[in-house]
C-alpha cells in the first residue's frame, strides 16, 4: 500500500510516525542531485580536457576559484531567501555595490580597515532590512518587491556615485590581490559562508525554523514560529552576507559604477536553481550549491579553451536554468501526486 | 576615491565651467563674423536644442551640455537642454519636444543609436538640422573623434613599447572587445590590431586573442581570466580593448592569476589612465577631450545662424568635424589637467584653440 506523504513543519514529506521515510526520501533527492551536478561538471571537465589537455592546470584552478568567490557568496544570499519561502531576491546586485560603495568611501576617508568592513556588511544587512520590511510587513509579493526595489535601489546609487574606486594601497585591495593556500584570498571567505551558512542550516534549531517556514508556513505558524519575524530577519542576514560579497567586488575590482552588480544576477539564480534549491521554499543543501556554484563557474573557462565567444557562456547558463527550472517543477508536481 | 554627485560638487563646477566657457566663447564669437548674424535683425531668436547622453559615469556628459549652454548664452541664443538618460525612448520623446520647442537645430549625443532612424524621420520632416557627437546617423552632421586613427594610434605606440622592450618578442595580443559598439569596436580594437602587427609583424596569427569585456571592467574581469587560462604558455603579453575599462579588467584578471609580469596594455577613452590609481601595466591610452565637443559643433551652429548651411558630411570617414585623438603614455596623462580644469583653461585661452593644441602633449 502507497502511503500518502504528510507535509510536516519542517517542510519535507513524512509517510511514516517515525520519519524514517523524509530521511530516506531527502537522502536519496540529495544524492541524486549531488551526482547529478558532479556528473554534468566532470562531463564539461572531461571534453574540455579532451579537447585541450592543459585544461586541468593550476591557471585554470585559479581562474574557477576567482570566478566562483563573489557569485558563491551572492548565492547563498539567494539561497537563504529562497528555502525561507521568499521567492527570490531581485535586489542582490543592489545589496553588493551598495555596500562595496559604503566599504570604498569609509576607507578613503581614511577609517580603518575593520570599521570599514563593519560598514560594508551593515549596508547590506540595512538594505536587507529594507526589503524585508516591505514584503513581510507590507504582505507583498517578493518577486515584485525586490524587482522594484533593483530598479529604485540602481537609480539611488547613481545619484549617489557615479564610479568608486578603493584606495590601491588600502588592506583590503592587498587582500583582493592576495591567495591564502595557492587560491585567491576571496575564494576563501565564500567558503567560510557556505560551510558555516550549510552547518547553521542543517544542525540548529534557527535552519528548522528557516526551512519549517518556508516549506510549510502554516504548520510552521501552529508550532509557535513567528513567519514574520523569521522572514524579515533571513533578509536582513541575506543582505549581510551580500554585503560581505560587496566587500570582496571592492577588493578585486579597482573601479565600479553603480550598476557593476547587475552581471551576477542570472548567475546566482542559475546556481541556485541547478543546486536544487526549490523556489516552493523549505528545501535546500548549500553543498550542493557549492558544487553548482563551481560547475557555472567552469563554462566561461572552458568556452575560452574551446575558442568560442563568451556569449556560450551566457546561452548554457540560460539552458541550465531552464532545464533546472523544469526539473524542479516536475519534482512538484511529482510529490503532489 | 568616490567621485560623488552632491550637489556641492555640481555647483561648483557648472560656475566654474559656465565662467570659463563663457570667456572662451566670448572670445570665439568676437573672432566669428557668423556668430554676430543670429542677434543681428533674426525675427525669432535663434535656439539650440542640446541633448545630453545620460549615460552613468560618464562626467563629460554634463560638461558638454553646461559647454554648450554657455556657447549659446554668449551668442545671445535660446537654449532648450534635455536628458536622453541613456534611453531609446526618452531621446526619441526628447525629439518630439525640440521639435514643439521649434528650436532651429539638435545637438545630441545618444549612446542608444537604435532609436536614431525614428529620430531622423522627425526631424527631417520638421526641417531641423541635427548634429550627432560620436555615433554617426544618415542626414546628421556628425562630430566625433576619428575612432579608427584612435584604435591605430593606440595599437602603433604598444607596438612601439613591444618593439623597445620585448623586442617584439609577443606570446599573446589580447583584444578586449565591446561588440555591442558595432563599428566603433571594430576600429578601435581591429585597428589596434593592425597597428601592432604593422610594427610587429612576426608575431603569429594565432597569438591574437579575442574576448566580450562589454566595455566594461567587471565583465571584463569575469571573462578574462579563462583567456588568460586557455594561454598557459604566453609570458609577453599586450592588451588593446573598446575602452580603459575593457583592458583594465584584463590587466586585474592577469593579476589574479599571476601573470602580471611581463603584460602591457593600452586603453582608449582616457577614463582610468588619470588619478591615483592607475593599473600599473595600463601604460598608456587614447584621449578624446570629449567635453570640447560642443565648440567644435557650434561652428556648424553658427553658419547655420547666419544662412549658409554647410553640407552635411555623416559618416565618421567624412565627418563635419573629427576630432583628433591623442594617445599618451602614463606619465604624460598624469601632467593633462582634470576635465574641470581643461574646460577653465579652453576658456581662458584664445579663440580657435582646440582642446587636442592645448593638452596633447604626446
Amino acid at each position: 500500500m502507497q502511503t500518502s506523504p504528510v507535509r510536516t513543519a519542517d517542510g519535507s514529506a513524512s509517510g511514516r510516525q517515525d520519519g524514517s521515510f523524509v530521511t530516506d526520501a531527502r537522502d536519496r533527492t540529495g544524492l541524486r542531485d549531488t551526482l547529478s551536478i558532479l556528473g554534468v561538471w566532470l562531463l564539461l571537465i572531461i571534453a574540455t580536457t579532451v579537447v585541450r589537455p592543459d585544461f586541468l592546470s593550476t591557471q585554470t584552478l585559479l581562474a574557477v576559484t576567482f570566478t566562483m568567490s563573489i557569485s558563491g557568496i551572492l548565492a547563498v544570499a539567494q539561497a537563504l531567501v529562497v528555502i525561507s519561502g521568499g521567492l527570490l531576491d531581485l535586489s542582490l546586485p543592489v545589496s553588493l555595490t551598495l555596500s562595496a560603495w559604503a566599504t570604498v568611501t569609509a576607507l578613503n576617508n581614511d577609517l580603518p580597515t575593520w570599521a570599514a568592513i563593519f560598514i560594508g556588511i551593515l549596508s547590506g544587512a540595512a538594505w536587507g532590512a529594507l526589503n524585508g520590511l516591505i514584503v513581510v510587513f507590507g504582505k507583498l509579493n517578493p518577486i515584485i518587491v525586490t524587482l522594484a526595489m533593483g530598479f529604485g535601489g540602481l537609480a539611488v546609487l547613481l545619484l549617489l556615485f557615479l564610479s568608486a574606486q578603493i584606495p590601491s594601497d588600502s588592506d583590503l585591495r592587498r587582500f583582493g590581490l592576495g591567495r591564502f593556500l595557492g587560491l585567491p584570498n576571496v575564494f576563501w571567505p565564500m567558503v567560510i559562508v557556505i560551510v558555516v551558512a550549510g552547518l547553521a542550516l542543517s544542525f540548529t534549531r534557527w535552519g528548522r525554523r528557516l526551512k519549517a517556514v518556508g516549506g510549510n508556513p502554516q504548520a510552521a505558524r501552529t508550532r509557535g514560529i513567528s513567519l514574520p519575524k523569521t522572514r524579515f530577519f533571513v533578509f536582513v542576514g541575506a543582505g549581510a552576507v551580500a554585503g560581505l560579497a560587496g566587500l570582496c567586488f571592492a577588493a578585486v575590482n579597482p573601479s565600479f559604477t553603480p550598476a557593476s552588480g547587475a552581471d551576477f544576477q542570472l548567475n546566482v539564480i542559475a546556481a541556485v536553481i541547478l543546486a536544487g534549491i526549490s523556489l516552493s521554499g523549505g528545501k535546500g543543501n548549500l553543498l550542493l550549491l557549492l558544487l553548482s556554484v563551481g560547475f557555472l563557474s567552469t563554462i566561461p573557462t572552458s568556452i575560452a579553451f574551446f575558442g568560442l565567444a563568451p556569449g556560450w557562456s551566457l546561452v548554457l547558463q540560460g539552458a541550465l536554468l531552464i532545464l533546472a527550472v523544469g526539473i524542479d517543477g516536475y519534482r512538484l508536481k511529482r510529490s503532489a501526486r | 576615491m568616490t567621485q560623488l554627485t552632491g550637489l556641492g560638487r555640481s555647483f561648483t563646477r557648472g560656475i566654474a565651467g559656465l565662467a570659463a566657457v563663457g570667456l572662451l566663447l566670448t572670445g570665439c564669437s568676437s573672432g566669428s563674423p557668423a556668430a554676430s548674424a543670429p542677434a543681428s535683425g533674426a525675427a525669432a531668436k535663434f535656439t539650440v536644442g542640446f541633448a545630453v547622453g545620460g549615460q552613468p559615469n560618464a562626467d563629460w556628459q554634463k560638461l558638454q551640455g553646461d559647454v554648450a549652454a554657455s556657447l549659446a548664452a554668449a551668442r545671445g541664443w535660446g537654449y532648450v537642454q534635455l536628458s536622453n538618460d541613456n534611453s531609446e525612448a526618452t531621446a526619441t520623446t526628447n525629439a518630439d519636444i525640440f521639435i514643439q520647442k521649434k528650436v532651429n537645430i539638435v545637438m545630441t549625443f545618444n549612446g542608444q543609436p537604435a532609436a536614431n532612424p525614428v529620430m531622423a524621420k522627425k526631424y527631417k520632416d520638421a526641417g531641423i538640422p541635427v548634429v550627432t557627437f560620436d555615433i554617426a546617423q544618415p542626414g546628421w552632421y556628425f562630430v566625433g573623434v576619428d575612432n579608427a586613427s584612435a584604435g591605430t594610434a593606440g595599437g602603433t605606440k604598444l607596438g612601439e613599447l613591444a618593439k623597445s622592450k620585448w623586442n617584439c618578442k609577443v606570446d599573446m595580443v589580447i583584444s578586449a572587445e565591446g561588440t555591442s559598439s558595432g563599428q566603433i569596436n571594430t576600429w578601435r580594437t581591429g585597428n589596434a590590431r593592425d597597428a601592432v602587427k604593422t610594427v610587429c609583424p612576426d608575431i603569429p596569427a594565432a597569438a591574437y586573442v579575442s574576448y566580450e569585456a562589454d566595455g566594461n571592467l567587471t565583465t571584463s574581469l569575469k571573462n578574462a581570466p579563462g583567456v588568460f587560462a586557455a594561454h598557459p604558455n604566453a609570458k609577453n603579453i599586450l592588451v588593446v580593448g573598446i575602452n580603459d575599462q575593457a583592458v583594465v579588467g584584463a590587466l586585474q584578471a592577469a593579476t589574479q592569476l599571476g601573470r602580471d609580469g611581463s603584460i602591457m596594455g593600452w586603453g582608449q577613452d582616457g577614463g582610468l589612465i588619470t588619478g591615483k590609481n592607475v593599473d600599473p601595466n595600463l601604460v598608456g591610452s587614447v584621449m578624446y577631450f570629449l567635453e570640447s565637443y560642443p565648440a567644435d559643433a557650434f561652428k556648424i551652429a553658427d553658419q547655420l545662424a547666419a544662412g549658409n548651411a554647410p553640407a552635411v558630411k555623416d559618416t565618421g570617414d567624412n565627418a563635419a568635424v573629427q576630432i583628433k585623438p591623442c594617445p599618451v603614455t602614463k606619465d604624460q596623462a598624469a601632467a593633462i589637467p582634470s576635465i574641470e580644469a581643461r574646460v577653465t583653461q579652453l576658456g581662458a585661452a584664445p579663440a580657435g584653440t582646440t582642446a587636442y593644441s592645448l593638452f596633447c602633449k604626446a
